[in-house]
């Protein structure tokens, strides 16, 4: 499938297309938090007010996505926790009011299908509606659904896209499980780090993908997921998912790889890229946007702006072979447990396999 | 507490409540409709307020013929609110 247009919120300035790419934003603390913008064109404020920051993010790059293409044929989002902050506001409210009279408002903030339930209200748009939830690959599931709509010939034009928030609550979860670093951090530093733990990051990438190849359109060529893995058998997925496509390892000319500064679940990074794609460069996304379950969209958001030709800032690269990018693979994986492969592609030359 | 304090500390509730972003508390006038024109809120506003009758005021309102009375701005929800209180 074919990319036609694409928008992301994040804790770097990528509201505004690429110029996050030459201004990279260092964060203090062990929370990334994503960056606003001014809703007021894009959402009512009788509706703003009531939304929680999954929610505004999701909307925000949705409907101006949706404005701008119009003739969507569904919308698919992939999401793990949706709005966490209004579902554990909504729980919490059941324990404090010992099951008494609620608010609607956290219980309807609180389910993961909101975001695309909201947006084909506010587009009209009747067409395919879905949410996948499944942890560190609901992104990627949302993905594959597009891709297999567009193979079975359904769909034309799809919404895709992602949404995490930072709720203090989980947050707070997490750190007592060690899931983020204890000690004063800067994003900066993240990658390398000797120490257990990551940071928490948020945010939504919305892409309008299409069945058809248009002129110069970016293509993601493959989706691929494996949970608990061997290192073996993640050898093979990934062997298996290039050979599929007619693309070799020695034709990777970059791996964006989900590196979270993690001393416990790195190497899966360090084994994947030496041994398979020792020619390839190497790029990291987290200290950029901090780790949670559907990072993997922001990842696909600067592949394809990496692809565009914009040059790699400094603070991403781990390894610079020098190589023009053409295809580039997305390897991540959420607490060692979920991995994935996004494949994508900049080569403009006729297709080397039929499918779309 | 007097109508007066009452109807102060209704609107800060209103304003809480319903996460209003452009009305201050001082900015909303006593008879301003609520629903339809005034602060223009909607159905799920109204169980909010409802929400907020009784977790501030414990008061509950069950019938909803009677909460398209009281609801109809703060001077309506003040003084159903003392009238109400006494019991």
């Amino acid at each position: 499938m074919y990319l036609i247009d694409m928008l992301a919120i994040s804790p770097q300035e990528s509201w505004n297309g690429k110029a996050y790419l030459n201004n990279i934003r260092i964060v203090s603390g062990n929370k990334l938090m994503a960056i606003e913008p001014d809703y007021g064109d894009i959402i009512k404020p009788s509706q703003l007010r009531r939304m929680g920051k999954a929610l505004r993010m999701g909307i925000g790059c949705g409907a101006e996505l949706m404005k701008r293409n119009e003739e969507l044929d569904g919308i698919i989002i992939g999401t793990s926790e949706g709005g966490l902050e209004g579902c554990i506001s909504f729980l919490n409210q059941i324990v404090d009011y010992d099951e008494g009279t609620l608010t609607p408002t956290n219980f309807i903030q609180g389910t993961p299908n909101l975001v695309a339930g909201h947006l084909a209200l506010i587009s009209g748009n009747s067409g395919y509606n879905i949410t996948h939830v499944n942890g560190g690959l609901s992104f990627e599931n949302a993905l594959t659904d597009a891709l297999m709509l567009f193979a079975e010939g359904k769909a034309e034009r799809l919404l895709v896209g992602n949404v995490e928030e930072i709720s203090d609550y989980n947050f707070n979860i997490g750190y007592l499980a060690g899931l983020y670093k204890g000690e004063d951090s800067l994003s900066s530093g993240l990658i390398g780090s000797a120490t257990p733990g990551t940071l928490a990051g948020e945010g939504s990438a919305m892409f309008v993908f299409g069945r058809s190849k248009q002129p110069d359109s970016l293509r993601l060529v493959d989706v691929a997921c494996i949970s608990y893995p061997t290192k073996e058998e993640l050898s093979k997925l990934i062997c298996r998912t290039l050979e599929g496509k007619g693309v070799s390892s020695s034709d990777i000319d970059a791996v964006i790889a989900g590196y979270s500064g993690d001393s416990r679940s790195d190497f899966w990074y360090d084994d994947i890229t030496n041994e398979l794609f020792p020619g390839a460069s190497v790029y990291t996304y987290k200290n950029l946007v901090g780790e949670y379950p559907s990072s993997s969209a922001f990842a696909l958001k600067l592949g394809f702006d990496l692809l565009r030709g914009d040059s790699v800032p400094a603070e991403i690269v781990k390894k610079e072979t020098g190589r023009p990018l053409r295809n580039v693979l997305i390897y991540n994986h959420y607490r060692a447990k979920q991995h994935s492969l996004i494949l994508i592609s900049g080569d403009f030359s006729p297709e080397k396999d039929s499918s779309p | 507490m007097d109508k007066e304090a009452l109807k102060s500390e209704l609107k800060v509730h209103l304003v809480k409540y319903l996460n209003i972003l452009d009305y201050k508390p001082e900015d909303i006038a006593d008879d301003m409709p609520l629903f339809g024109e005034g602060l223009a809120l909607d159905s799920i506003d109204s169980l909010e307020l409802i929400v907020m009758l009784e977790r501030e005021y414990g008061i509950k309102i069950t019938n909803p013929a009677d909460g398209r009375k009281i609801l109809t701005n703060i001077e309506a929800m003040a003084d159903y609110i003392m009238e109400h209180k006494k019991e």
